[in-house]
């Protein structure tokens, strides 16, 4: 669904990204997980274009056959009109509007009011809470009932591949259980998610496919099964505190 | 006197709120105050002059009057969003600091201002009259037609912006950007064209009042820093709440009419400026922070 080529970027001289290439698979979860400044918000933020590459070439390669990839355009809301749509670090909802206008502020590239509607319903039906307080101010929401809004606010694009940059941030174990249980849900609507987490444990558990970003690099990738008992990983990401 | 007073000072204020609310708005988008709004309001003002130049073989009054308007408003659309072009987008582009907004945004205004000046300045223009009554009676007093319509059109311009950011998409982006001008990027919305649609709002209703201003007083280059009015407002009413700045801006047209008739004209903007300082002092955020407390 996605394939980055040898991807480099930089802040100035602070070189954030060295060479990262990875395979995104259709409707697959795919993880990415390292420390904090390992890299992987500049990864998704290139990828959706807020970001500039020196090097290196993002493929979306949504049609069936091999000659049918195309570049991502560069420009941050073209991608989004792809259907590559990120939910940022920070869950960034807008404070000031209401639950339903961030709801529709996500929808703003569906030309369509049939369908935004039923988009609309759906995510009230999934999350009964954001319909209880559509008409409220988002920054009234807690910090777990925002990112389910931004998620929410996410999907209304109807995206074909979503990118999550550390959902469980910040969030208490049981939110952060309902989380990934909605990661889980979107992936088996046939939405292809990459997921940026640091939380390494449930990120693993719940990807098809994952890589290890250390210092701009890949590190290691592989099936997430496998890279839960790689003792690499365990030592680096997993700690000593494990229970599935 | 005091009826008529405070009618006069309800339609300027009207007046100034459609100066204030583009203010607002743009302060809300880029987080500055945005003072070539000035120099735009002057190009518009000698702009619907030449339009009822023009026109008024062709058409009177009411038709005229609306078609001047429109001259100003459309006019002043397109000259924002070239102020956009020429003075904004490339420091949006390297994310400069609201200081450097604030500069190029007066030295668009003085510009503008200059060029009218250099073209306009050694002739006097003014309106011709729109309207063939030019008074009638209410509340026991005479009120001037203009005065009656300058205070209709702002209030259906303001309910026009009011219905453009709360009715549709456009709307919505641009409040969005309010708060993240970078995060509606991931929303699939275009900062460029949001924030060139806001100026363009600004622009339009800055058009408008550059008639009324016009109309009021006689065409001068320097109408234009009856911005400052405006800017005035929109700080009584809280920086960039909209609805603080309406409110400003007609507390600011009372007070006027009110210092005119009390002071004269010459000492009247002095008194004004003590009464906002005073008011500052007692309440930083001017009265949109009162309503917000009054919420919490
Ligand atoms: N806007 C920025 N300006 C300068 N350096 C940045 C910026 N954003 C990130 N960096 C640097 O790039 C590196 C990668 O950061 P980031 O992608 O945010 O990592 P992660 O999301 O994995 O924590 C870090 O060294 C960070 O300090
Ligand atoms: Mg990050």
């Amino acid at each position: 669904m996605l394939r980055i080529e040898d991807l480099w970027v930089s802040y100035g001289h602070v070189q954030a990204l060295l060479g990262v290439s990875l395979e995104v698979e259709r409707g697959s979860i795919v993880s990415i997980i390292g420390s904090n400044g390992a890299g992987k918000s500049t990864l998704l933020n290139t990828i959706s274009g807020l970001v500039k590459q020196e090097r290196g070439r993002i493929f979306l390669t949504d049609g069936i056959g091999p000659d049918t990839a195309k570049l991502l355009p560069r420009e941050p809301y073209r991608v989004v009109k792809l259907g590559v749509v990120q939910v940022p670090e920070g869950r960034q909802v807008f404070p000031g509007l209401t639950v339903r206008e961030n709801l529709m502020a996500g929808a703003y590239t569906v030309n369509h009011a049939g369908r935004v509607r039923r988009n609309l319903d759906r995510m009230f039906e999934m999350y009964p809470i954001l319909k209880e307080r559509a008409r409220q101010q988002a920054g009234t929401l807690s910090g777990g009932e925002q990112q389910m809004l931004a998620i929410c606010r996410g999907l209304m694009a109807e995206p074909k591949v979503l990118l999550l940059d550390e959902p469980s941030l910040g969030l208490a174990p049981i939110i952060v259980k309902g989380v990934f249980d909605t990661v889980r849900r979107i992936r088996d609507e046939g939405i292809t998610v990459v997921l940026v987490e640091q939380n390494a444990n449930q990120a693993l558990a719940i990807a098809d496919y994952a890589y290890v970003l250390e210092n701009g690099r890949v590190a290691l990738e592989g099936e997430g099964r496998a890279l839960l008992c790689d003792p690499a990983v365990k030592d680096a990401y997993l700690g000593g505190a494990q229970e599935a | 006197m005091l009826v008529q007073n405070i009618l006069n000072g309800i339609s300027l204020g009207s007046v100034y709120a459609l100066i204030a609310v583009g203010f607002a708005l743009i302060f809300n988008v880029l987080k500055f105050s945005n003072f070539s709004q000035g120099g735009v309001m002057t190009v518009t003002a000698y702009a619907g002059y030449v339009a009822s130049r023009y026109l008024s073989d062709r058409l009177d009054s009411l038709v005229l009057f609306a078609a001047v308007l429109a001259a100003a408003a459309v006019s002043g659309a397109v000259i924002a969003a070239a102020v956009e072009r020429l003075a904004f987008r490339r420091l949006r582009r390297t994310k400069s600091e609201p200081v450097y907004y604030f500069i190029s945004s007066i030295t668009m205004g003085i510009l503008l201002e200059n060029l009218i000046t250099i073209y306009a300045s050694s002739n006097f223009y003014s309106y011709p009259r729109f309207f063939a009554t030019s008074a009638v009676p209410l509340f026991g007093v005479n009120v001037a037609v203009t005065d009656m319509m300058m205070f209709a059109l702002s209030i259906a311009a303001l309910l026009a912006l009011l219905f453009i950011l709360h009715r549709t998409k456009i709307g919505l982006g641009i409040r969005a950007a309010c708060f993240d001008v970078n995060t509606v990027q991931l929303m699939g919305m275009n900062p460029d064209f949001l924030v060139t649609t806001a100026l363009m709002i600004s622009g339009a209703l800055g058009g408008v009042s550059g008639v009324f201003l016009g109309m009021n007083y006689t065409l001068y280059p320097q109408l234009g820093q009856m911005v400052v009015k405006g800017f005035v407002a929109s700080v009584l009413g809280g920086l960039g709440s909209i609805h603080g700045a309406v409110i400003g801006a007609v507390l600011l047209g009372i007070l006027e009419i009110f210092f005119i008739s009390w002071v004269g004209a010459g000492w009247a903007p002095v008194f004004v400026f003590i009464v906002m300082l005073a008011f500052l002092l007692v309440r930083p955020r001017g009265i949109a922070g009162i309503i917000v407390q009054e919420k919490a």
